[in-house]
């Protein structure tokens, strides 16, 4: 297998290192890095788990060669709490039970942080759309889509993050 | 009790949430050893065959393959890989059937070899290299068919592939007698669905074994003990050697009730002499692991004039599959259930476990509950309109009063049946909205459906055990050997040990998820383990409370009776300037030189003694667009009496998770084989359609709320209760829609254009 030395921005650190060109971009953050907070459910794009943010937009990791990203910003679940405490997405989760088994959650808070980035102010409608692809197998998504809109509502209120 | 609570009842963050949401939890998917190998596995490509040879040779030969085992490595020894022989008092109806390698194949997706190596893609690679020779037989799919004369035989000892022959534990009186009593008779063939757990971490074990030959196993077991158990006796061990630790678990709803990647795991560890994670891929999931339990129920009901049941009956196939596990547990579970909903005096089921070469039944949230139910349910509504009687009224005829008995067998302490078919039937609109409104080609309707589940099994050791003890902080680490798989059942009982205790729902630290360090609990199943195991806490805490009143009395120069606990701070009744902290006593208990060092420490252990059921109905309205035959459940509303919520955005988020589970069992889940070779075609997410967030509809959850004397602070299990009703209470709302019913499983478009075809022929 071919390998190279590729660059990443990863969660705001620079990274220089061994790539074969067949590692997908989930393997790369699991198994070279031990950011294991990106999970795989389904390995081939269909569930939403591993979603992270790649220059500002959710990408599937599981389907991502990450050798087709180098050189690009990388955000993972990892990167959103911060010293001073946890992003407001990760309080609403937390605040409105829209955690049960967790496996989905990484991938799911990702998915929103894109989102509200995108539409800050969305309606029940656009929520539900904008997970449309992020699959949840215990909560019947309710708590995750009021989640969601708290979320919306206090990042509003602190003018974004 | 009769206090005011502080902690229980209330919304609390819910156990690890923090861990989760931050992505630090490790799943075992996560989890890394140095030196650890990875596993895969070799299934059979063929429904039926015999293997005639293998030949691992290439694969022992890549460079990084460091183990290839077959048949010829594994135990020879049939099992079970469902628990429940551990635990039941007469195991004898669950057959050991199964090798942990096989060398026959019985399903596409049939355990054959497995590979260690240094990396997964060498696994993969040294698959391919193994040769196997298969002599195809012929297979049989369809479960009606395998019991007929002259069906290829799957199981040597099941002739006609009948693997076992059982009635209802609950059969009564005389069918017979009570149909003839009957005013009106309907009797339907029901079809339910081998619905996929789809648990979303991928089914994932390590094993490893240290230098003295002790094994150390990571999996995503619900019954960490009683597995610990089966796996000793599989593979010949003490069970003192074997150390079976869980981690975070991605779900699970009964896949890990049994061994999934346990038993082949181990063997790749020991063979290899190096840790081995075995991992499965999405396709093997859905392919290899257990399903729901299916069944086709030809049931029956009799009523009589004034709308009371006179007679039940239910003949069930279970399709089982290739091999046994849960079929006679979770058909009981179903026979019961059936038997059990309403007052009825006469009762007969039987039941047939046929083998198929298709993948493995199990057990599956509701457990035999969501079949029984998607039969009994429909059959009222069928009996009511035939008997000119409103379904609700039937229902209402037909509730179980106090003192009858609930499918767990126990007397009923409460009944609240009534309250809540009518909260609910009002919360829908059920009176306005039946009935079909009609717009363009859209036909709404509405329906109900009643459930009944229980608070843990029955016939079965449901022994439960915490431990507890004080820091010298006025913290207590509470250990206790459930499994939390997103139920949040360490968060519910931290909550009843601070509240017992007086302390802060922050001040339980909880360990669990290693059997070496915790006492023994049967596991998570039965929706028992709040009431069973917030049971053993409040008799931990209760029992840690009295120790910590000795020392502080003595501290206070006060009588133990004479104290009260409130937000870590004990104070002498009567006496208002007279306390000490929680945190000075725990610490005067270590620390304290001149005294007898009696540590603050206690044990719960809880047997259950009663076992009262979660009770309720749920009612659906729906939208059936005539032209595509399209099923839009547009809002849900369900009514669960769940004794007292101990964290009520716990149990709302179980209803919840429950409601869309049965969203997905109704309409869109559908396990479709391939009826000439047996592969299954659904074995990813596209195929196999599980709800999404934009197919959730307005959802009304009602807690009632009616405490049991029973339940830790009055609660029940409610872990599987919302699943059970969903199915057919959109089955019932269709028929209000458009007047056919479908009854097989998933109700999917065409099976309704088909249904209404069918109709319009026959006018």
């Amino acid at each position: 297998m071919k390998k190279e030395i590729a660059k990443f921005t990863i969660n705001d650190r620079p990274y220089e290192l061994l790539v074969e060109s067949n590692v997908t971009l989930a393997e790369l953050l699991r198994e070279q890095l031990d950011l294991t907070g990106t999970k795989c459910a389904c390995g081939v794009g269909e569930c939403g788990s591993c979603t992270v943010l790649i220059d500002g937009k959710p990408t599937l990791s599981c389907s991502t060669l990450a050798i087709a990203v180098r050189e690009k910003d990388i955000l993972t679940i990892e990167s959103l709490a911060t010293r001073e405490g946890l992003h407001p997405i990760q309080q609403a989760f937390i605040d409105h039970g829209a955690i049960q088994c967790g496996f989905c959650t990484p991938g799911m808070i990702m998915m929103t942080k894109a989102l509200l980035d995108e539409n800050p102010d969305p309606t029940e409608q656009e929520v539900k759309e904008g997970i449309g692809g992020n699959l949840c197998r215990c909560t019947g998504y309710v708590k995750i889509v009021d989640g969601i809109l708290a979320a919306a509502e206090s990042m509003g209120k602190e003018g974004g993050r | 009790m009769g206090e005011e609570l502080t902690i229980v009842g209330k919304k609390v963050p819910r156990w690890a949430a923090f861990e989760k949401a931050t992505g630090a939890a490790r799943f075992t998917v996560d989890f890394k050893l140095p030196e650890m190998l990875a596993g895969r596995l070799l299934t059979s490509p063929v429904a039926h065959a015999n293997i005639l040879k293998i030949d691992t040779s290439r694969a022992e030969k890549l460079p990084g393959v460091e183990a290839v085992i077959t048949f010829e490595d594994v135990p020879n020894k049939l099992f079970n890989p469902n628990k429940m022989d551990m635990c039941l008092f007469d195991p004898s109806g669950e057959l050991p059937d199964m090798y942990v390698l096989s060398d026959k194949a019985r399903f596409v997706g049939d355990k054959i070899a497995a590979v260690a190596a240094i990396n997964a893609g060498v696994a993969e690679e040294a698959l391919v290299l193994i040769e196997v020779e298969y002599e195809e037989l012929p297979a049989v799919f369809d479960s009606l068919e395998a019991s007929n004369p002259g069906q290829p035989r799957i199981h040597d000892f099941a002739k006609n592939n009948i693997a076992l022959t059982f009635p209802c534990l609950a059969n009564r009186g005389d069918v017979e007698e009570g149909f003839k009593e009957a005013h009106v008779v309907v009797e339907q063939t029901f079809k339910s669905s081998k619905q996929h757990m789809c648990q979303m971490e991928p089914t994932t074990c390590v094993a490893d074994f240290d230098a003295s030959g002790r094994l150390t196993i990571w999996s995503m077991s619900q019954h960490p003990f009683l597995h610990r158990r089966k796996l000793a006796e599989l593979f010949d061990m003490p069970v003192g050697m074997i150390r079976w630790k869980t981690l975070h678990i991605g779900g699970g709803w009964g896949k890990y009730g049994s061994f999934v990647a346990e038993p082949v795991c181990v063997a790749l560890a020991k063979k290899a002499g190096r840790p081995v994670k075995l991992e499965y891929s999405r396709e093997e999931d859905f392919r290899t692991t257990e399903t729901r339990e299916a069944h086709i129920m030809t049931g029956k009901i009799g009523v009589r004039k004034d709308g009371t049941i006179s007679a039940l009956q239910n003949k069930v196939v279970v399709q089982g599959g290739a091999y046994f596990t849960h079929n006679s547990n979770a058909t009981n579970v179903a026979m019961g259930c059936f038997a059990s909903l309403y007052t009825c005096p006469n009762v007969y089921e039987i039941a047939d476990a046929v083998y198929t070469n298709i993948p493995v039944s199990g057990g599956c949230r509701g457990y035999g509950n969501p079949p029984a139910m998607w039969a009994l349910e429909q059959l009222m509504d069928m009996a009511a309109e035939k008997l000119g009687m409103d379904p609700l009224e039937l229902r209402l005829k037909n509730t179980k009063k106090v003192g009858e008995f609930g499918p767990a067998n126990y007397a009923l302490e409460t009944s609240t049946f009534d309250d809540c078919l009518r909260l609910g039937a009002e919360k829908i609109g059920l009176k306005e909205k039946r009935g079909g409104r009609r717009e363009g080609t859209k036909r709404y309707g509405v329906g109900m459906a009643m459930f009944m589940h229980v608070s843990g099994s029955i016939g079965a050791t449901q022994h439960r055990n915490v431990h507890l003890k004080f820091n010298e902080d006025g913290t207590v680490n509470l250990a206790a050997g459930c499994v939390d798989l997103g139920q949040n059942i360490h968060g519910t009982i931290s909550q009843i040990a601070a509240e017992t205790l007086g302390i802060r729902y922050e001040d339980i630290i909880i360990h669990t998820g290693d059997t070496d360090t915790t006492f023994f609990d049967q596991g998570m199943h039965a929706s028992g383990g709040l009431f069973q195991i917030g049971n053993a806490t409040v008799k931990g805490a209760t029992e840690l409370k009295k120790l910590l009143f000795e020392r502080a009395a003595k501290m206070l120069e006060a009588h133990p009776e004479d104290l009260d606990v409130k937000d870590r701070w004990i104070s002498v009744k009567g006496s208002p300037d007279k306390g000490v902290s929680v945190a000075d006593v725990a610490k005067d208990a270590i620390y304290n030189y001149e005294d007898d060092h009696n540590h603050l420490a206690a044990k719960g252990s809880y047997s259950p003694e009663d076992n009262q059921p979660p009770v309720g109905a749920s009612f659906a309205e729906v939208g059936v667009d005539t032209e595509s035959g399209e099923v839009n459940v547009i809002k849900l509303v369900i009514v669960c009496d769940v004794g007292r919520a101990i964290n009520p955005q716990t149990v709302e988020s179980q209803l919840e998770g429950g409601a869309s589970q049965g969203i997905g069992y109704a309409l869109t889940e559908d396990y479709t084989i391939n009826p000439e070779t047996g592969y299954l075609e659904a074995d990813n997410y596209i195929t196999y359609k599980i709800p999404g967030a934009a197919d959730m509809p307005d959802m009304e959850i009602i807690q009632y709320e009616k405490p049991v004397s029973t339940g830790p602070f009055g609660a029940k299990g409610v872990g599987e209760a919302a699943m059970v009703p969903i199915a057919p209470a959109i089955a019932n709302a269709v028929y209000d829609a458009v007047g056919v019913r479908v009854t097989d499983l998933p109700i999917t478009p065409e099976k309704i254009l088909k249904s209404m075809e069918a109709k319009r022929e026959k006018i």
